[in-house]
């Protein structure tokens, strides 16, 4: 692994462990609703300043806390146009099966390619580190599978056009 | 076009149908292929020995063709593949550019006949590759005459024109490019960069040059606006005479006509891949985090070990008894009742059954 990358990945996790210290709390302006916070963003006290990680300008984690819920936006790197409609297609592939992952956002926030939202919920059926190293391996993940599928992607298209060309000799 | 073989899958069939036939059919088929090709198949019961087939297929290219109907080469080449199974009837059926006599009577039985009538099904493709063909002998030819710089604009499939420009010493083809989904040029692009590598390379020295751009090479200028816009840039082919010289013409007429259909099978098949392999790895990433749930490790734990120790822990001795005194009362039962008698059961049942001791908590339904 890529010194950046190494250094990335732990200052995620780091933040991660610092930031998942979530606790149930109801919801201030309706009764009876527990909502998470992170997303209403109703009441200013409940929220903590939103953390920006950025490995470079094209990948960046943005990480939001609140109280009862904790947002995590990823924006992964596309070089070429070729990254680009993989990585689009792939984490849309994803999002449209996020009952899969229980903590995916249907929906990334503006800006990123990815987001997951945990609750205090989420914490309380599953444990913490493992959900931190899962977050974290996702990335890793991405990273690998897009570039394996780039890699896929010319290798196949190497050997079409081989085939292609052998009907000429 | 779409299809890659030559030999049409439904007109073979048809063809095969009424030649395994027993009893003679009477047919009267229309078949429609790709929007632009139409078969008219006729049979009939009278005349078992003969079928008709009639084909009207789009021009290749109308500027080369100065008289209504096939040129005269097309035909010649549609007649020397069986010379004695099928005949040319003139005039054509009307609206149909080409109609064929099959002599069923004289087409072999076996495995010979399904090779017969697969190459009478590919006329289709014998008509355009004719004419495509032409165009390139002619540059094998060396004619200065035929030498035109001016781009022959061929139409296999009505969305998918390409051109054909003769030169000195090579006919380069040029294939505009489009596509529906900005995903599709995208693959499609890093293909024919491939291509262009590829054919670089000194291993493929032999192969025709082909190159790739965005923009539409200068042969093109004062060509149709519509036929220069594309999304997916221009491919060209520099075809040399070695490149037609005897089998190879075929098999580079082929290949040039079938340019887009091998293009777009590639991205097809390339989608496919891609999203057979976001399923896999989406298990893979789930099952990350179906191990985080909380236990998961106890049951882990729990799984883990020798499992007859575990059999051991968790039967109890009144278990035991009370299996080992079942499997007893059973056993007596089998020697002592080989006849059922229905009115005894419940008696049968009382002497053999082990009294039950109910707790006092628990109420017991009284007999």
């Amino acid at each position: 692994m890529a010194n950046t990358l190494r250094s990335y990945l732990a200052c995620i996790r780091n933040t991660l462990e610092a930031a998942m210290c979530l606790q149930n709390f109801p919801c201030q302006e309706v009764e009876r609703h527990n909502k998470p916070e992170v997303e209403l963003k109703t009441s200013s006290e409940l929220l903590l300043n939103p953390v920006l990680i950025c490995r470079n300008e094209a990948e960046k984690c943005l990480i939001e806390t609140s109280i009862n819920s904790l947002r995590i936006s990823i924006k992964v790197k596309q070089a070429d146009e070729l990254e680009n409609i993989l990585t689009k297609k792939f984490l849309r592939f994803l999002s449209m099966r996020a009952e899969a992952f229980q903590v995916l956002r249907r929906k990334p926030v503006q800006g990123y390619d990815i987001s997951f939202l945990i609750t205090n919920y989420h914490c309380e059926d599953m444990q913490k580190h493992k959900l931190i190293d899962f977050i974290v391996q996702f990335m890793e993940d991405i990273d690998k599978e897009i570039s394996e599928l780039k890699m896929s992607v010319n290798t196949r298209g190497r050997l079409v056009a081989t085939e292609f060309l052998k009907q000429f000799v | 076009m779409a299809c890659l073989e030559r030999a049409s899958p439904a007109l073979k069939e048809v063809l095969l149908k009424l030649h395994r036939a027993e009893i003679p059919m009477e047919i009267d088929h229309h078949i429609h292929e790709f929007g632009s090709v139409q078969y008219h198949i006729q049979a009939s019961q009278s005349d078992p020995h003969h079928v008709y087939l009639s084909v009207s297929t789009p021009i290749l290219s109308k500027g080369i063709i100065l008289c209504d109907g096939l040129p005269p080469t097309t035909l010649q080449t549609v007649q020397r593949t069986y010379p004695s199974i099928v005949e040319i009837i003139e005039p054509p059926k009307e609206g149909y550019q080409l109609t064929l006599k099959i002599k069923f009577d004289k087409i072999p039985h076996g495995k010979e006949s399904v090779k017969v009538i697969t190459d009478i099904s590919a006329v289709q493709a014998v008509i355009l590759s004719s004419q495509l063909k032409e165009m390139l002998w002619n540059l094998g030819s060396q004619d200065i005459s035929l030498v035109m710089y001016k781009p022959i604009k061929l139409i296999y499939h009505p969305r998918e024109p390409f051109f054909i420009i003769r030169m000195p010493k090579k006919i380069t083809a040029v294939f505009p490019m489009r596509f529906r989904d900005k995903s599709d040029v995208i693959i499609a692009t890093a293909f024919f960069q491939e291509l262009m590598e590829v054919g670089c390379s000194e291993e493929w020295v032999k192969a025709p040059p082909c190159t790739w751009s965005p923009i539409p090479p200068p042969e093109l200028r004062g060509e149709n606006f519509e036929d220069l816009s594309t999304n997916g840039g221009f491919v060209s082919f520099d075809i040399f005479s070695r490149h037609v010289e005897g089998k190879k013409l075929d098999r580079t007429a082929w290949s040039l006509l079938n340019f887009y259909a091998y293009v777009k099978y590639h991205v097809q098949c390339t989608r496919g891949f891609i999203q057979r392999r976001m399923r896999k790895r989406l298990e893979s990433l789930a099952q990350v985090l179906q191990k985080s749930g909380i236990g998961e490790d106890e049951q882990n734990k729990e799984v883990q070990g020798c499992k007859y120790m575990r059999k051991v822990l968790t039967f109890s001795k009144s278990k035991t008894f009370k299996g080992k005194c079942c499997s007893f009362s059973m056993k007596i039962k089998r020697i002592h009742s080989p006849i059922k008698i229905h009115a005894f059961n419940r008696f049968h049942r009382r002497l053999w059954k082990l009294p039950k001791f109910y707790s006092l908590r628990r109420y017991s339904k009284l007999d």
